[in-house]
């Protein structure tokens, strides 16, 4: 069974170009989210295989949801997608619990393999 | 030769005082600690002690290295009980250890120490003889030996690990980082992080520190950790992260039991070189040198405008060269100033603990956000306004077990403490799960004390009734502490976080608890100023509380209440004139005014102002008596002309 995704960043660019790259590599998108209170919701909603987190999001900041989601669910999978410079911040997320994590801009061979690895799935 | 102690003394002073913190701490930890985990907790109290009795001895005060070793020996005859701690010897080890934290102020004075307090000192000799009628101690040398042992690693947030099973074996990991990795440090942190959930990590080259400043040598990172798990298969669990180009774990030569550990630092050697202690007042100082730096250069930049045109280029350069070398200056200096939030967090348990027993209640104190770092100055001013929020909600939000259950909730009542960074904020909330305020109550009491009318009360809503515990008086009126619980000082700590250019907000509901939340700048002495002028006066506004100016003709505005309203944002701001507000010539009632829209006492206000003339970095200096007494004003900040601006304090300037 196609694994299911939920995509969280704040640009409806990088969404789709996210979605886009999962759609391609055979796994189901089952939801969005536009910044961390919905990205919470959305993976209570749904229970997502892997969830990719914008780091810089209004109202809740990826690593603030993504430590609500690890408290939610400590088995949750989230990947970080970071910006160069963001070092400290990507370490802030490790420590709220991100699996991995991907720096932009990235190419879709990239993400596709970060997520394989993390899923333990090669 | 005689050595000089004297010149040992703040290192002896600082760590012991981390020590005995660190004891304090963990005492308050035993009593919640699941058995499994007393011997560990023992194990570490004894250290700290230990430690105390041996730097106090080197430094020949008696009286210190007396008492802590009578404590050792308490925490020596504990070693091996599995039982739970009676919770009368927890408050005498308490006491103790605040007994020697005063005695150790005292040499930190210069003056001596005294000796122990001889009740203490016979209440622990007691102690230590009832401990070993009931059980086999240890010889004591046994134990001296287990205190050089190495500390339990320090495990950092995130997954616990599993109990070391009998067969924990040591391994010797290896990982190197691909080579089109962009940001290797952050892999090597992923790396130990993962490392950390499969067991103790005993030793990392690089460290946590290193791997946060971005060094990871050669892309590769050594670690030797204690787990239960094969060598296979933390091999399989590193080979889920991304970008390694070789991982390898091995068995380390000889079995990790039951041959005795050798002395391993969680933090290798390096990383205790790169670090030095520095003492307060020199990051202070430096501080100081910078902010009157930041204000020459200023300086030198006003000075420069009287230039003709001509020849002003080079020396703007030159201005502008000077400006951002001084803020990368203050860049760093800020950066060394910041300390953890543990520093205050890690006392709350404890004061939480002793509140609770005192008035016959059971708490749990749950930190979160304990690594988040603010500006030390920060961090004291927050200390107390924290204290008290504490206190607030353990004697009076929390009810008695008897109350809890009653209710229908656990005997113990729960605080949970939250630090979180929120873009160029830190975020401290206190919350409780107790009886929670009445809004009701609240507005009754501000009618009493003549704060408001029967009729305003009534008009507000009830989040807004929540406010009213932190006007003066009210909070502090006795109806309010004893019926809803809460209050005592509120406006004290209402008015402390402003102060800092923060700001208090109270949720609360009846029958499930409070909550305080206190949004803080990360730093108290430089904030980004708006500067207007009225008439001849130059005023100042913090940036941080401006939402927005217009241009506005007020004669056009709608009014109410006497004055215009402004529209802004979806809604209405009454407009005051900023003129009249601090006592000057009223300003003009017509033609275009410059409105600034920022935060008043109760929602959104506008001042119209006659000019607004930029942003600056303003180093905050803060008022003193007499003009600290006027309301209305916050702090006051030099300019690069040497002209001295008041920063405005908008709500109580509205209020008053």
């Amino acid at each position: 069974m196609a694994k299911k995704v939920l995509i969280v960043d704040d640009a409806i660019f990088m969404r789709n170009m996210i979605k886009e790259i999962f759609v391609s590599g055979d796994f189901e998108v089952v939801g969005e989210a536009a910044n961390g209170l919905e990205a919470v919701e959305k993976y209570k909603e749904f229970r997502p295989d892997i969830t990719t987190m914008d780091i810089v999001m209004p109202f809740k900041s990826g690593i603030e949801a993504t430590r609500e989601i690890i408290k939610a669910d400590p088995k949750a999978v989230v990947v970080m997608c970071s910006a160069l410079g963001q070092e400290s911040l990507v370490m802030e997320a490790i420590e709220a619990g991100a699996s991995d994590f991907i720096v932009k801009p990235f190419k879709s061979e990239d993400v596709l393999s970060v997520v394989r690895k993390v899923l333990g799935s090669p | 030769m005689e050595l000089d102690l004297s010149k040992y003394l703040g290192l002896f002073v600082s760590e012991s005082k981390d020590h005995l913190e660190a004891l304090s701490r963990t005492l308050v930890d035993l009593e919640r600690a699941r058995p499994g985990e007393m011997p560990d907790l023992v194990d570490k109290m004894f250290r700290h002690a230990h430690s105390v009795k041996g730097m106090a001895g080197t430094m020949q005060f008696e009286g210190i290295a007396m008492l802590a070793h009578r404590a050792e020996d308490v925490l020596g005859a504990l070693r091996g009980r599995s039982g739970a701690i009676e919770p009368e010897l927890v408050d005498l080890l308490l006491a103790v250890t605040d007994a020697l934290q005063g005695m150790v102020q005292l040499t930190a004075s210069g003056q001596p120490p005294g000796g122990p307090d001889e009740e203490l000192a016979g209440n622990l000799s007691r102690a230590a003889a009832a401990l070993k009628r009931t059980e086999k101690a240890e010889p004591a040398e046994a134990l001296a030996r287990a205190a050089e042992a190495p500390p339990a690693p320090a495990r950092a947030s995130g997954p616990t690990p599993p109990p070391p099973a009998p067969e924990a074996r040591r391994l010797q990991v290896e990982v190197e980082v691909a080579a089109t990795c962009p940001v290797p440090s952050v892999r090597g942190y992923l790396v130990l992080k993962r490392l950390e959930s499969l067991g103790s990590v005993l030793a990392a080259s690089p460290g946590h520190e290193d791997l946060k400043a971005g060094r990871i040598p050669e892309r590769r990172l050594f670690a030797t950790i204690e787990t239960s798990q094969t060598p296979e298969a933390v091999e399989r669990a590193l080979a889920q992260i991304a970008d390694l180009s070789r991982v390898s774990a091995l068995p380390e030569a000889g079995p990790a039991t039951p041959a005795p550990p050798a002395p391993v630092r969680p933090e290798p050697g390096p990383e205790a070189q790169r670090t030095v202690r520095v003492r307060a007042e020199l990051l202070d100082g430096f501080l100081d040198v910078v902010g009157e730096l930041l204000l020459a250069t200023a300086r030198l930049r006003a000075v420069g405008r009287a230039i003709p045109e001509a020849q002003r280029r080079a020396h703007d350069e030159g201005v502008d060269r000077l400006h951002s070398i001084v803020k990368d200056l203050h860049g760093k200096v800020m950066a060394a100033r910041m300390t953890p939030f543990t520093v205050l967090s890690d006392r709350l348990p404890r004061a939480a603990r002793d509140l609770a027993r005192r008035s016959g209640k059971q708490v749990d104190v749950a930190v979160s956000g304990a690594e988040i770092e603010v500006d030390r100055s920060l961090l004291e001013e927050i200390a107390d306004p924290v204290l008290h929020v504490l206190r607030n909600a353990v004697d009076h939000g929390l009810e008695t077990p008897a109350e809890r259950i009653s209710a229908g909730k656990s005997a113990t009542g729960h605080v949970e403490v939250a630090a979180r960074r929120e873009r160029d904020r830190v975020v401290v909330e206190v919350s409780d799960d107790g009886r929670g305020m009445d809004p009701e109550r609240l507005r009754q009491a501000a009618v009493e004390k003549g704060a408001l009318s029967r009729e305003g009360a009534a008009a507000l809503s009830d989040a807004e009734a929540l406010e009213l515990a932190c006007l003066p008086g009210v909070s502090t009126a006795r109806v309010v502490t004893d019926v809803s619980g809460r209050g005592v000082g509120m406006d004290a700590v209402k008015s402390a976080v402003e102060a800092l250019g923060g700001s208090l907000a109270i949720e609360s509901r009846r029958g499930h608890g409070t909550r305080i939340v206190m949004r803080l700048p990360l730093t108290v002495a430089v904030q980004p100023v708006l500067l207007v002028r009225v008439g001849q006066e130059i005023l100042a506004l913090p940036v941080s509380k401006v939402h927005g100016a217009a241009e506005v003709e007020l004669e056009r505005l709608e009014r109410s209440g006497g004055s215009p309203l402004l529209g802004f944002g979806g809604g209405h701001v009454p407009v005051h004139d900023l003129a009249t507000l601090i006592g000057l010539e009223p300003g003009r009632a017509s033609g275009r005014r410059s409105v600034v829209v920022t935060e008043g006492e109760a929602g959104r206000v506008g001042l119209a102002v006659d000019q607004l003339l930029g942003q600056e970095e303003a180093v905050l200096k803060p008022l003193q008596r007499p003009l600290s007494l006027v309301p209305g004003l916050s702090a006051v900040t030099v300019l690069g002309s040497g002209r001295p601006v008041f920063v405005l304090d908008v709500p109580r300037l509205v209020a008053a």
